[in-house]
């Protein structure tokens, strides 16, 4: 029954990179869809977290109800957070545009809502999405991963790059990126502010629900399941600098790693303080975080 | 709440010869967590008053002083959050007046709780927390039914040391109950086991694979689990995808038909854990239980369930010796005088409040059954564990 110690610790390294760069991946994703909110509405949603954890429950209702194949799953999960974002930004965050601390407020009462909604529609038991082809271990040497590691890893690339196309070729894209600049100049070029505010909520909720697609196979879809990525989602965002799209992935990636191997060398529990040490010093160095810029109309 | 109502309700419709107006109902506490990460475990708890509550009531509820009055239960949600937990026992104390306050999952809660029901002179009977100080901190009104981290580990501390199943790694919550249990375990151990790796995680935490790969690091042979249901199955699929051939030992949340539901008979064979009430196990007493509960819940019975039948039965006992529902400190002198034979066995209250009802190691066995391995004399076959 005894198991031997690995042979290297340079193996334990490779296997927390691999986990850290899987949760990083996941913790970038959200992080993108809060800063596009943030960078074209200047909304702080809160609830982002609620949409991840919603992800999660639309995959279990698939795979359960409607198609066992994962994928269709996966794009049921991600339309499902689209409407979403758009109900959200219609009918909560559209009129607190430009109130910052009712944005907090009223994303803090979403998360309540949705939280103890599930309660109620699926129970107190945390759910597994059963998928065994998901579960499947790849071996490499004396690693082990399952399968949707790399299902993750390679889904949040393809989101990532697609949205990079979108934002900087899709004339939606650019209206987008000239609203985040400039409001009342993108007005003065045509562009209808509430349909890309409604756009953005949509990609927001959709990636976030991805997100919590992803996730639920490898672990378990429960309530407070978008609790954790909202912690190191918006601790990404602060240490890519807030508005940045590829700094919210770099600082997304950065945290899982740095997570990840910091319990090789401190106690597992002492690795949140590790990340926020990380992020404190990367602050004081540079104040915007790592790709961060001024933003117009701030000192 | 909504027992409170259904015993009232109960209490009005059943007639009540020799009487012009209805009894009036001798009102429990009761503080649980009915929502957030540990809901599943509450639901154990309530279901066992629930059945409890019942079974008083069917009987016309608890004689006091010559008359018989329905029980009503006032249930408090306190997430098991210190803050919420010791305003639901100060408002159970000044608003709802009750005789005596049940339950409570978590440690910390407890703690905030304890001193609460001092003031107030409100005896507290714990029926799940296992961390040894709540009941060692000289406060003469708290009392548990279950056993603490120390009696539950020493069954399996002896067993370890046996098997020479050591080095150990252990996984623990980062909270009163997991860090309770490595510090009880290892000072059961003491020299004679090696703790090769401990790690903790918070609650609601499900990434465990930095425990992995440093137990695969530190070359254990054996990893300990301390921590409930749902974090257990992800720690343990997590540990044998990553291809750990380690003796898995785990609390009593892991055996159960529940708990191989979330994996499968694969993942769980060979694992061991300690049990305060094997369901499938061949005594009378238990057998009778789990029947009554699968009719009833439609699914196999629970430790915490079985804790909190009982808490509640032997509540009804000492306020039935008191003859009193008013005086607190007759019911807490009724309540330490208890000598009760529940569902999980004996219970009387040590000086401390704190009860010692057996405590079993059972182990999985390849069909997806379980057999008792501890105490040798109760040692059964797979399939009665």
């Amino acid at each position: 029954m005894a198991f031997p110690a690995m042979a290297f610790p340079a193996m334990a390294v490779i296997a927390q990179a691999v986990n850290g760069i899987m949760m990083g991946a996941v913790y970038a994703l959200f992080a993108v869809g809060m800063v596009l909110v943030f960078g074209v509405m200047r909304v702080l949603n809160f609830a982002h977290g609620a949409v991840f954890m919603a992800g999660g429950y639309l995959c279990w209702f698939a795979m359960a109800h409607v198609s066992p194949i994962y994928p269709v799953a996966l794009l049921f999960s991600t339309a499902g957070g689209a409407a979403i974002g758009l109900v959200l930004e219609r009918l909560v965050f559209r009129r607190l545009r430009e109130n910052l601390s009712m944005q907090i407020v009223a994303s803090l009462g979403l998360i309540l809502m949705a939280q103890n909604g599930v309660l109620l529609l699926f129970g107190a038991d945390a759910l597994q999405i059963e998928a065994p082809s998901l579960r499947r271990v790849l071996r490499l040497g004396e690693l082990g991963f399952t399968v949707q590691h790399l299902v993750i890893l390679a889904a949040v690339a393809v989101a990532v790059a697609s949205l990079h196309v979108f934002l900087s070729r899709s004339r939606l894209g650019i209206a987008m990126r000239a609203a985040s600049q400039d409001i009342q100049a993108a007005r003065v070029v045509g562009i209808a502010p509430d349909r890309v505010f409604a756009i953005t909520f949509a990609l927001s909720g959709a990636l976030a629900a991805l997100g919590g697609a992803l996730l639920g196979p490898l672990f378990l879809v429960f309530p407070g399941m978008g609790d954790l990525p909202l912690l190191k989602g918006l601790t990404a965002i602060v240490l890519g600098g807030m508005g940045s799209v590829w700094g919210a992935v770099l600082g997304g990636l950065a945290i899982g790693l740095l997570e990840a191997e910091a319990t090789l060398f401190a106690p597992t529990d002492y690795r949140d303080l590790v990340v926020f040490a990380a992020l404190i010093a990367t602050l004081l160095l540079r104040p915007r975080g790592l790709f961060g810029t001024a933003i117009r109309g701030e000192p | 709440m909504r027992y409170a109502y259904l015993a009232v309700a109960t209490a009005l419709l059943a007639p009540a010869p020799g009487f012009s107006q209805a009894p009036k109902p001798v009102v429990l506490g009761i503080v649980t967590a009915q929502t957030g990460p540990l809901a599943a475990a509450g639901r154990f708890q309530m279901n066992g008053f629930a059945m409890a509550l019942d079974a008083l009531n069917r009987d016309g509820g608890i004689e006091i002083a010559g008359q018989r009055r329905p029980v009503a239960l006032k249930v408090y949600d306190t997430h098991c959050s210190p803050a919420e937990g010791a305003s639901a026992m100060e408002r159970l104390a000044s608003v709802d007046r009750a005789a005596m306050v049940l339950g409570e999952l978590c440690s910390p809660a407890v703690a905030a709780e304890t001193p609460v029901a001092q003031d107030n002179s409100v005896p507290f009977v714990i029926t799940v927390p296992t961390a040894e100080n709540l009941t060692l901190s000289g406060n003469p009104w708290v009392f548990r039914v279950n056993a603490d981290n120390n009696q539950l580990n020493q069954a399996l501390g002896r067993y370890v040391v046996e098997k020479g199943l050591a080095p150990l790694a252990f996984i623990a919550w980062n909270n009163d109950a997991g860090r309770g249990g490595v510090r009880s375990m290892e000072a059961l151990l003491g020299a004679s086991a090696k703790v090769a790796y401990t790690g903790y995680f918070n609650v609601g935490e499900v990434d465990f694979s930095a425990h992995v790969s440093n137990i695969r690091r530190a070359g254990a042979r054996s990893v300990m689990l301390f921590m409930d249901e749902e974090p257990g199955a992800l720690a343990i699929r997590q540990l044998r995808d990553a291809g750990l051939g380690v003796q898995l030992i785990g609390t009593l949340a892991m055996g159960s038909a529940r708990f191989l539901a979330r994996l499968d008979a694969k993942y769980l064979a060979g694992m061991m854990q300690y049990n305060a009430f094997p369901p499938s196990a061949p005594q009378p007493r238990i057998r009778a239980f789990d029947d009554q509960y699968r009719a009833r819940f439609k699914e196999e019975s629970h430790g915490f369930a079985a804790q909190s039948y009982d808490a509640l039965m032997l509540a009804a006992d000492a306020l039935h010796r008191a003859g009193t529902t008013t005086d607190g400190e007759a019911v807490r002198k009724a309540l330490a005088a208890t000598s009760y034979d529940g569902v999980i066995g004996h219970i009387a209250f040590d000086a401390h409040g704190q009860a010692a009802p057996p405590v079993y190691v059972t182990q999985w066995c390849d069909d997806g059954t379980r057999k008792i391995i501890f105490p040798a004399e109760l040692a059964s076959a797979c399939g009665g564990g």
